[in-house]
C-alpha cells in the first residue's frame, strides 16, 4: 500500500511542473501613513518589476519622501508576469517591454494615465519617446531601454572583423565553441533575420523557415552556448569571446572587462524599451501616478541607470551619465543607437511566437 | 484509538487540493485544445501525435532517459560506499548531518556555485593552472550537466541506503561468520540484498528528478542540453502552449510510473524481504 501511496506522489511530483515564482517583500518603513492614505486612499504599492532592476535606495527613498510602503516582486520574464496578470494578481505598477505592453493595450488590460499627474514626463529623452507600441505615451512610461549588440573580446576578435561581418561572424567557424547565444526565440531569431536581411517582424513563411536554418547552421557547425543572464558573469570573466548581449548588460561587461568591446552591427538591431504602466486592476492608481512621476525624476533615474547599467529614459541623466566625467563615458555600450533606418520595434504578434518557440526549441534540442 | 483517525483529514483535505486538483487539471489540458480557457474546451489526441510524430522530441525524451539513468548509476556507485562507510563507523549522526546540511541551502543557488567553479577562469581551472594544467573546458559539457545532477541528488540516494544498512540486525553477520563466511561474501550475500529496498527508493528519489530537472542542465549545459523538463518549461512559460505542456508532463508521469513499477518487480525478487516494506 506504501509503495501505490508512492507511485502517485512520484507521478504528482513529476506533473507539478507549472510556473514558479518568487516574491520579496521590501522592507516597510514605519513612518506615519495616516496622511498617505488620506492623499491616495491607500498607503502601499505593490509594484513588478524585472529582477535586479532598480537602484538600492530608490524604494527606500520613495518610501520615507511620501510616507508609505512599497511591496515589491519580481518576474524573470514579460510572459511569467503576463500569466499571473492573468491569473487575476493586482499590482499597481508593472514594467513589461515594448511587446508585451502592445498586448496588454490590445486586451484592455491598462489604464489611460492622467498625464496632469506626472509632470515629469517631459524629462523622458526624443529616443524613446512616443514609439509605434504606444505613439503619445498615454498608456506607459519608459523605464529603460537599449538595443541588442555584439559583445567581444577585443583581444580575439578584430574590432574592423566584427563591425564588417555583424552578425554572420557567429557562423564563422574560426570562433567554434567560443560563442554565446541569448536564449530566447525573440532575439535568437531578431539576429537571424537581421543577419538575412530581413524585418524581425517576419511573417513570411519562407523568410521564417530561412531564418530558422540560419540558427540551426550556427547550432550545427558552432557548438554555441545558450544562455540569458548567465552571460553577464561569463564574459565579465571572459569566459567566450563572442556574445549576443543587450546593450545594458554589454555596459555592465564592459564596465568589469576592460578587454570586451561592443558592436552594434551594421544589419540592425532590435531597438527595445520596458516602461512602466498601470493595470486596470490597480488597486492605487493615484499612488501608481506618484510613482512613476519619481522615478522620472532626476535622482531615481540616476540611481537606476548607475546600479543596472542601462540607458535611462531621462534625457538629463543619459547625457550626464555619458559625458566626460559621467560614470559610463567611453562605454561605447551604454548609449543605445537613435534613428538607425535599420533597427526596429518589436510587436505583439501571438502567431508568429509561437511558431518561433516551437521553432527555437528545435534548434536547441538537434544535435 | 479511533478518536485519533480523524486527525487524518487535513491531510486528505491538502492533499485533494495540492496533489488532485492540479493532476486533474493536467489531465484536462492535455486532452483539450486551447490552453487557457477551460470553459469551453474540445477533446483531442493532437498533442500526444504532436509529441510522438516529431523526431526532435523523441530525441530529447532519448536524451532525458539517458542522463537520469547516467546520474542514477554514479549516485548508486559514489553513494553507497558513502552510506556504508557512514553505517560502520562511529560518528554516524555526524555523518548524516553532514550529508544533509547542503540540501538546506536552496538547489538553484548551489547550482549556480558550480558555474563559478568551473569556469575557464574558476576554481578549479584557477588551480589547474597553478600546477602548470588546462585551462580545461568543463563549464557547458555533458560533464557539467551529469556532475551537476549527482551533486544535487546524492543525498536522498546516500541516506536511503544508509537507513536500510543501519537496520540490518548484527545478528545476520554473527550467523554468516559463524558458517564460514568471509568479509566479501558476508557483504555480497548478507549486507548487498538486505540494503536492496535502500537502494530502489533511492533510485525512486533520484531518476524522478533527474528525468525532470531543467534548470541544472540550463544552468551547467548552457542550453545545449536541452531535456524534457526545459520542452515543458517552454512550453508552460514561453511558448504558453499549455496543452501541450500538459501533455509532455502526462506521457513523463506514464513513463516514471512504468519504471518505477518495474524497479519494484526487480526488488521483489531479488531482496528477500522485499514487497512488505
Amino acid at each position: 500500500m506504501k509503495k501505490l501511496l508512492s507511485l502517485v506522489l512520484a507521478a504528482a511530483m513529476a506533473l507539478s511542473m507549472g510556473a514558479c515564482s518568487s516574491s520579496g517583500g521590501s522592507a516597510a518603513s514605519p513612518a506615519a501613513s495616516g496622511d498617505a492614505v488620506e492623499k491616495y486612499g491607500s498607503d502601499t504599492l505593490k509594484f513588478y518589476n524585472w529582477g535586479e532592476y532598480i537602484g538600492e535606495e530608490v524604494i527606500s527613498n520613495f518610501e520615507q519622501e511620501f510616507g508609505v510602503k512599497v511591496v515589491s516582486e519580481y518576474f524573470d520574464s514579460n510572459e511569467m508576469m503576463y500569466t499571473k496578470l492573468l491569473a487575476g494578481d493586482s499590482y499597481d505598477v508593472l514594467v513589461p517591454s515594448d511587446y508585451m505592453i502592445e498586448r496588454l493595450m490590445k486586451e484592455d488590460r491598462l489604464q489611460k494615465l492622467d498625464k496632469s499627474l506626472i509632470p515629469n514626463l517631459e524629462n523622458l529623452c526624443d529616443g524613446v519617446k512616443n514609439l509605434d507600441y504606444d505613439p503619445d505615451n498615454s498608456y506607459s512610461v519608459p523605464y529603460f531601454w537599449g538595443n541588442v549588440g555584439l559583445v567581444y573580446n577585443k583581444t580575439v576578435v578584430d574590432p574592423a572583423e566584427i563591425e564588417e561581418k555583424g552578425y554572420e561572424i557567429l557562423r564563422d567557424t574560426k570562433y567554434k565553441g567560443r560563442i554565446y547565444i541569448y536564449d530566447s526565440e525573440r532575439d535568437a531569431f531578431m539576429t537571424a533575420f537581421k543577419a538575412l536581411g530581413y524585418s524581425m517582424n517576419a511573417e513570411n513563411e519562407d523568410e521564417i523557415n530561412e531564418a530558422y536554418e540560419w540558427l540551426k547552421s550556427i547550432n550545427d557547425t558552432m557548438e554555441p552556448a545558450y544562455v540569458t543572464d548567465e552571460v553577464i558573469d561569463s564574459m565579465a570573466n571572459g569566459n567566450k569571446d563572442i556574445a549576443v548581449v543587450y546593450s545594458g548588460d554589454a555596459a555592465y561587461i564592459l564596465e568589469e572587462n576592460e578587454d570586451m568591446g561592443f558592436c552594434m552591427p551594421k544589419e540592425g538591431t532590435n531597438l527595445w524599451s520596458d516602461a512602466m504602466v498601470i493595470p486596470a486592476n490597480a488597486q492605487n492608481p493615484k499612488l501608481a501616478h506618484e510613482f512613476i512621476n519619481y522615478i522620472l525624476s532626476y535622482d531615481p533615474s540616476y540611481d537606476n541607470s548607475v546600479t543596472v547599467g542601462y540607458a535611462s529614459s531621462n534625457k538629463d541623466v543619459l547625457a550626464d551619465l555619458s559625458a566626460e566625467d559621467g560614470e559610463f563615458y567611453g562605454n561605447e555600450a551604454y548609449l543605445p543607437r537613435e534613428n538607425y533606418e535599420k533597427d526596429e520595434i518589436f510587436h505583439d504578434n501571438e502567431t508568429l511566437k509561437k511558431k518561433l518557440s516551437e521553432l527555437w526549441i528545435k534548434v536547441k534540442a538537434a544535435k | 484509538m479511533k478518536s485519533f483517525r480523524k486527525l487524518v483529514y487535513p491531510y486528505v483535505i491538502w492533499a485533494v487540493i495540492m496533489i488532485g486538483i492540479p493532476m486533474f487539471m493536467i489531465l484536462l489540458y492535455a486532452f483539450t485544445k486551447d490552453g487557457n480557457s477551460v470553459r469551453n474546451f474540445v477533446f483531442t489526441l493532437d498533442n500526444f501525435k504532436r509529441f510522438f510524430s516529431d523526431k526532435v522530441f523523441i530525441d530529447v525524451l532519448k536524451r532525458s532517459l539517458n542522463i537520469a539513468i547516467l546520474t542514477t548509476v554514479f549516485c548508486i556507485l559514489f553513494g553507497y560506499p558513502a552510506a556504508y562507510a557512514m553505517a560502520k563507523s562511529r560518528f554516524k549522526i555526524q555523518w548524516v548531518l553532514l550529508t544533509t546540511i547542503p540540501t538546506w541551502i536552496n538547489m538553484l543557488v548551489r547550482t549556480y556555485a558550480w558555474r563559478g567553479m568551473l569556469d575557464n577562469k574558476g576554481l578549479i581551472n584557477g588551480f589547474l593552472g597553478m600546477i602548470g594544467i588546462g585551462p580545461i573546458k568543463m563549464l557547458e559539457t555533458t560533464f557539467a550537466v551529469v556532475l551537476g545532477m549527482v551533486y544535487n541528488f546524492i543525498p536522498f540516494m546516500i541516506i536511503q541506503i544508509y537507513n536500510s544498512l543501519e537496520k540490518i540486525d548484527k545478528s545476520y553477520f554473527e550467523a554468516a561468520a559463524d558458517l564460514g563466511a568471509n568479509r566479501f561474501q558476508t557483504f555480497l550475500r548478507v549486507t548487498l540484498p538486505l540494503s536492496v529496498p535502500g537502494i530502489i527508493s533511492g533510485i525512486t528519489l533520484v531518476f524522478l528528478p533527474a528525468v525532470s530537472s531543467f534548470f541544472i542542465p540550463k544552468l551547467l549545459g548552457g542550453g545545449q542540453y536541452v531535456l524534457i523538463g526545459n520542452v515543458i518549461e517552454n512550453q508552460f512559460l514561453t511558448a504558453g502552449d499549455w496543452s501541450f505542456g500538459s501533455a509532455i508532463s502526462l506521457i513523463m508521469a506514464v513513463i516514471i510510473i512504468i519504471s518505477m513499477y518495474i524497479t519494484r518487480q526487480i526488488d521483489q525478487k531479488i531482496s528477500p524481504e522485499g514487497g512488505n516494506s
